[in-house]
C-alpha cells in the first residue's frame, strides 16, 4: 500500500465517474425494453447492499486491503489463490473496458486506426496516471467530475430544447410486470455496474476518515444510479426501444441527433471528451486496483515498476480476449455475464463477509 | 570588580601590541596597520576600486587609521561626511584623554554612522567590505571596525516592466535587496513581518532573504524552504530563477511552482495569504513560494477592481490559456480528421482556401507556428531601434506573402494570429511560455489522433497538473482537491466581505480569518422605500 489519504469527497467523485464510466456508453438493461431505466434504480438498491457488505468488511480491517484479509479468512493458500483470481479478474475486466472503448471510437470515428494504436493511446495516458498514485487520481477525478457535470447538463439543456424527447416512448411502464426488470436485475444491472464497485474495497483503506466512507459510497452509487437511469429514459425516449436494443452505443446516437440553431449540430466531440473521462477513470480504478494488489500480494517494494509490464498485459489482452466486438459482446454476455459477474461480483463479497461476521463474533464471545 | 577585570584584559592587548608577529596570511588580523594593509592588496590584487584613505588619528602617539572602501558600491558622502572628516576633525579626542582606547573613542564618539560592527576575522571583513560597507583599521590593533556606507549608483524605483495594471502602485521592485524589503516593509506596517537574511553562493555570496509574516506563514513551509535554500551549494547566484531551479520539486514540468513578480504589492498580498517571499538580492524578481497553478491566472489588479469584472476575467484568462494551447491542434483535428464536425458551409471555404496549399495541415500549422515563434523571438532580441522591421516583416511575409504564394491557407493565419494573442494575453510569462511548448505535443497528437489526440492530451496534461505539488500544497488546489472555503478565490473572485478565510493549505491554521462579520456593505436605511426609522425626519 502506498502512503496516501483520499478524502470522503474524492471517494465520492471516483465512484460516479466509476460507475458512469462504461455504463453510459454501452446499452446496459437493454433488455428490459423501456423499463430499462427502472432495471437500473432496482440495480442500484442492490448496488447498495453489495458496498455495505464492502464497507462492512473494510471495517472488520479497516487497515488491509481485501488481498490481505482475504488470507486471513480463507487461510493462506485459499486467500491467495482468490487474492490472486481477484487481480486477474480486474484486469481483464479494465482490458475489457478498454476494447469496449476502443472498438467504439472505431466505429463512430476512426474507422481506418487500428484497435491497437487507439487503446495503446488511452492505456499510455493510464500508466501514467497511476504511476502518479491514488491521490492524484484522486485529485484528477474531482476536476473531471465538475466537467462531466458541465457537460451533462448542456446536453441535457440542448437534448430537451431541441425537442426530441417523446415521453410516450417510454411507456408502458412495466409492459410485462416485474419478471422481465427483475432477471435483467439479478443478470445484469446488481453487478455491472454497481457491483463493479468491488473496486473500492481496493481503495476504501486509504480514507483518511473511516466513518464517512459508507456515505459518500452510497451516495456515489446513489449519484451515478439517477444520473445513469436518466441517461438510459433520455436514449428511450429519444430513440425508441426498437433502435435503441439494436444500437451499440444508445448515447452517441443521441448526441448525434442534437440539432440546434444551425450550428449546433454534430457534438460527437461532447460525447466523446465525457466517454473519455470516464472511460479512463474506470481503466485507471481496475488497472490501480490489480497493480497495487499485486504488489501486495507479491511483497514487491515499489508497485510503480509494476505499471508498465501490467500496462502492456492489459493492453495486449484487450486486444485478444476477443477476435472481434460481436464476439466481445458475446462474451460479455455469456462468459462474463453468467458466471464471472455474480460469482466475483456478488457471491464471494457476501460469503468473504459471512466468514468474517462468524470470525470476529467468535473473537468477541 | 568589573573593572578589575578590564584592566587585566587591556594588559593582555599591550602584551601582545609588543611582541609583533611575523605577517601571515591567516584568518587572524595582524595588529600592525602596514601588514594588514599589505594583506588587503594581496587579497584583492590591488584593484583599483579599493581605496585605502589612511589618516592618523593621535599625531602626538602616532596612531595611525586607515579607511577602506570599495569605490561604486559605497556611498562616497557617507564616508567623506561621517568617517573621514570626523576623523580629521576629532584628532584632539584622542590627545585630551590619552588614557581611553583609541578604539573605543572611535567606536563610541567619532564613528558618525548607524550600523557599525566590530570584525576579529578577515572573513567577515571582506564580507563586509565587498559588500559595500566602509572599514575601519587602527595601527595596533587586531581587530576592525566596519560601517555601513553601502550605497553608489542604483536603479530608482520605478513601474514595473513586466506586469503592467491599469489601476494599482505604480512602484516596482529594483535590483537592491533593502530597498525591496522597505518597499514591502511599507505596506505591511507590522512587527511580524519577519525577514531572514542568508548568503548563497560560495563566490557571490549573494544576499537571499526569506520574508514571511510570522503567525500567519506556516511554519513548516518557512521551515521547508529555509532548509533548501541551506542546501544550495553553488558558485553564484545572480539571478532568483537559480534559487528557482535549485530548489524546485519537480524537475520533469514546464509548468512553475515558484511565482516571480516585480510588484511589491502583489508580493504584500501573496505575503498575507501566508506565503513566503524570496528576494535575491541583484534583481526585480521575488519568488512566491507555495505557488499554485490558479495564480498564474490572476492579476493584482482582479482585487482592486470590482468582483464581477474580476471574475469575468478570469474567466477568459483561462479561455485563453486553453485557447494557446489547443487553437492550431483544433484546426488541424478538424480538417484532417473530423470534417464532419465543422459547418458544410465553412468546410467549404476552408477547403476552397487549402487547395492551393501543397502541405497537410500539420505541417502548414506547424510551418505557421514556427515562423510566427522566430518572429516573437527576434522581436524580443532586436534592438529597440529596428524593432518595427519585424512587424513589417512579419506582417507583409507571413500574413499576406504566404497566403498569396498559396504555402498557407488564411484560415491558417488566422488561427496562428489567435494563438499568438491569447499567449501575449496570459497574464503570466512562466505559464504562457510552457503553453508555447506544450502547443506543439498537442498539434502532434491531433496530427495522428484528431480530436481523440487532443483529449488524451488535456487528459494527461491534467493528470501531470494534479500530480505536482508547491512545497507540498497540491498544485492544482483549492480545485482539486476541493477546499469550499477558499473556492471564493479561483476562477471566480468573491467580493471582498465573502473571502473570509486565508487559504487554508497555505496559511497557519492559528490565524485563518481575514474579513470580519457582516462586512457586506448596504445601503443607507435612511432611504429608499423600505423606512425603518422615522428619527431623520422626511416623509415618504
Amino acid at each position: 500500500m502506498e502512503k496516501a489519504k483520499i478524502s470522503a469527497y474524492q471517494l465520492f467523485v471516483m465512484i460516479v465517474l466509476f460507475e458512469l464510466g462504461s455504463a453510459v456508453l454501452v446499452p446496459i438493461a437493454s433488455g428490459a425494453k423501456q423499463d430499462a431505466w427502472i432495471a437500473i434504480l432496482v440495480g442500484m438498491a442492490g448496488g447498495f447492499l453489495l458496498f455495505g457488505a464492502h464497507y462492512r468488511l473494510y471495517r472488520y480491517y479497516p487497515e488491509i486491503t481485501p488481498i490481505q484479509y482475504m488470507q486471513k479468512l480463507l487461510g493462506k493458500f485459499f486467500g491467495k489463490l482468490l487474492a490472486f483470481s481477484y487481480i486477474v479478474l480486474f484486469m481483464y475486466f479494465a482490458a475489457r473496458v478498454l476494447r469496449d472503448f476502443g472498438e467504439m471510437l472505431l466505429t463512430f470515428a476512426y474507422v481506418e486506426t487500428p484497435l491497437f494504436i487507439v487503446n495503446a493511446m488511452l492505456i499510455m495516458v493510464v500508466v501514467y496516471a497511476v504511476i502518479k498514485g491514488i491521490e492524484v487520481l484522486a485529485r484528477t477525478g474531482e476536476l473531471f467530475f465538475l466537467l462531466l457535470y458541465l457537460l451533462a447538463v448542456i446536453g441535457f439543456i440542448l437534448i430537451v430544447s431541441s425537442g426530441l424527447i417523446e415521453l410516450t416512448q417510454l411507456m408502458p411502464v412495466l409492459e410485462e410486470g416485474w419478471g422481465r426488470v427483475l432477471k435483467v436485475v439479478a443478470t445484469e444491472t446488481i453487478s455491472v455496474p454497481f457491483g463493479e464497485a468491488v473496486v473500492f474495497s481496493m481503495i476504501l483503506p486509504y480514507l483518511d476518515n473511516k466513518d464517512s466512507g459508507l456515505g459518500a459510497g452510497m451516495f456515489g452509487l446513489f449519484v451515478a444510479g439517477i444520473n445513469l437511469s436518466i441517461v438510459m429514459a433520455i436514449n428511450i425516449s429519444v430513440q425508441g426501444v426498437e433502435i435503441l436494443t439494436r444500437s451499440q452505443f444508445p448515447l452517441l446516437t443521441t448526441v448525434q441527433s442534437i440539432q440546434m440553431a444551425e450550428f449546433l449540430e454534430r457534438l460527437d466531440v461532447f460525447f466523446m471528451v465525457s466517454v473519455i473521462i470516464g472511460i479512463f477513470f474506470k481503466v485507471s480504478l481496475y488497472f490501480y486496483a490489480a497493480v497495487s494488489g499485486t504488489a501486495i500480494l507479491f511483497n514487491i517494494k515499489e508497485p510503480s515498476r509494476l505499471v508498465y509490464p501490467l500496462g502492456l498485459v492489459v493492453l495486449f489482452m484487450s486486444i485478444t480476449i476477443a477476435s472481434s466486438y460481436s464476439e466481445h459482446i458475446k462474451e460479455g454476455l455469456g462468459l462474463m455475464a453468467k458466471t464471472l459477474q455474480p460469482f466475483f461480483l456478488v457471491l464471494v463479497p457476501v460469503f468473504l463477509l459471512g466468514i468474517a461476521y462468524l470470525k470476529n463474533r467468535k473473537k468477541q464471545a | 570588580m568589573p573593572s578589575f577585570f578590564k584592566s587585566k584584559k587591556r594588559k593582555a592587548r599591550k602584551r601582545n601590541n609588543q611582541h609583533s608577529q611575523p605577517p601571515e596570511f591567516c584568518q587572524v588580523i595582524h595588529p600592525s596597520l602596514a601588514d594588514q594593509l599589505d594583506y588587503i592588496r594581496n587579497k584583492t590584487g590591488s584593484s583599483t576600486d579599493i581605496v585605502i584613505r589612511k589618516a592618523s588619528f593621535d599625531e602626538k602617539l602616532g596612531i595611525r587609521t586607515a579607511i577602506v572602501y570599495v569605490e561604486g558600491i559605497s556611498d562616497k558622502k557617507t564616508i567623506n561626511d561621517f568617517l573621514i572628516e570626523s576623523i580629521i576633525k576629532n584628532r584632539e579626542l584622542h590627545e585630551k584623554h590619552p588614557k581611553r582606547d583609541p578604539f573605543d573613542i572611535l567606536l563610541d564618539e567619532v564613528v558618525a554612522l548607524g550600523d557599525v560592527a566590530v570584525h576579529h576575522q578577515w572573513d567577515s571583513i571582506f564580507q563586509s567590505l565587498m559588500a559595500g560597507d566602509t572599514v575601519i583599521l587602527i595601527d595596533g590593533f587586531s581587530k576592525a571596525l566596519s560601517a555601513s556606507t553601502r550605497g553608489g549608483e542604483q536603479r530608482s524605483i520605478e513601474e514595473p516592466g513586466s506586469q503592467v495594471t491599469v489601476r494599482g502602485p505604480r512602484d516596482g521592485f529594483t535590483e537592491s535587496i533593502g530597498t525591496n524589503i522597505a518597499l514591502i516593509r511599507r505596506r505591511i506596517q507590522n512587527p511580524d513581518l519577519w525577514n531572514e537574511m542568508m548568503k548563497i553562493g560560495t563566490v557571490t555570496k549573494t544576499d537571499v532573504a526569506i520574508v514571511y509574516i510570522k503567525g500567519i506563514a506556516k511554519d513548516e513551509i518557512v521551515d521547508e524552504i529555509r532548509s533548501r535554500l541551506k542546501r544550495i551549494e553553488i558558485d553564484s547566484i545572480l539571478e532568483s530563477g537559480y534559487i528557482e531551479q535549485l530548489t524546485e520539486e519537480h524537475v520533469l514540468t514546464t509548468f512553475p511552482t515558484y511565482y516571480h513578480t516585480e510588484r511589491p504589492d502583489m508580493v504584500a498580498g501573496n505575503l498575507l495569504e501566508g506565503r513566503v517571499a524570496i528576494i535575491v538580492n541583484g534583481t526585480p524578481f521575488v519568488l512566491i513560494a507555495p505557488a499554485l497553478f490558479i495564480q498564474f491566472f490572476q492579476s493584482v489588479e482582479d482585487y482592486y477592481g470590482r468582483a464581477d469584472i474580476a471574475t469575468a476575467l478570469r474567466f477568459l484568462r483561462i479561455l485563453i490559456f486553453f485557447i494557446s494551447i489547443i487553437a492550431p491542434a483544433s484546426y488541424i483535428a478538424g480538417t484532417t480528421f473530423h470534417q464532419e464536425m465543422i459547418p458544410t458551409r465553412l468546410l467549404i471555404a476552408i477547403a476552397a482556401q487549402r487547395e492551393t496549399v501543397p502541405f497537410p495541415a500539420f505541417v502548414e500549422a506547424l510551418i505557421m507556428e514556427v515562423a510566427f515563434e522566430i518572429l516573437r523571438e527576434a522581436g524580443v532580441r532586436m534592438p529597440r531601434a529596428v524593432g518595427s522591421a519585424i512587424s513589417i516583416v512579419g506582417a507583409l511575409v507571413i500574413g499576406q506573402a504566404a497566403v498569396q504564394a498559396g504555402i498557407v491557407s488564411p484560415a491558417m493565419v488566422i488561427v496562428v494570429a489567435i494563438t499568438a494573442i491569447a499567449n501575449f494575453a496570459t497574464p503570466s510569462f512562466t505559464v504562457a511560455i510552457s503553453a508555447r511548448l506544450i502547443r506543439f505535443a498537442f498539434m502532434l497528437a491531433a496530427a495522428t489522433f484528431g480530436f481523440y489526440g487532443i483529449i488524451l492530451g488535456l487528459v494527461m496534461l491534467t493528470v501531470h497538473l494534479t500530480s505536482l505539488r508547491s512545497f507540498g500544497v497540491p498544485y492544482l488546489a483549492p480545485i482539486a482537491p476541493v477546499i469550499p472555503s477558499n473556492i471564493g478565490d479561483t476562477l471566480v473572485r468573491m467580493p471582498m466581505w465573502a473571502q473570509k478565510k486565508r487559504p487554508k493549505l497555505v496559511a497557519s491554521d492559528r490565524n485563518e480569518t481575514r474579513v470580519g462579520d457582516n462586512q457586506k456593505p448596504k445601503p443607507d436605511e435612511s432611504r429608499g422605500m423600505k423606512r425603518t426609522s422615522e428619527k431623520n425626519g422626511g416623509q415618504t
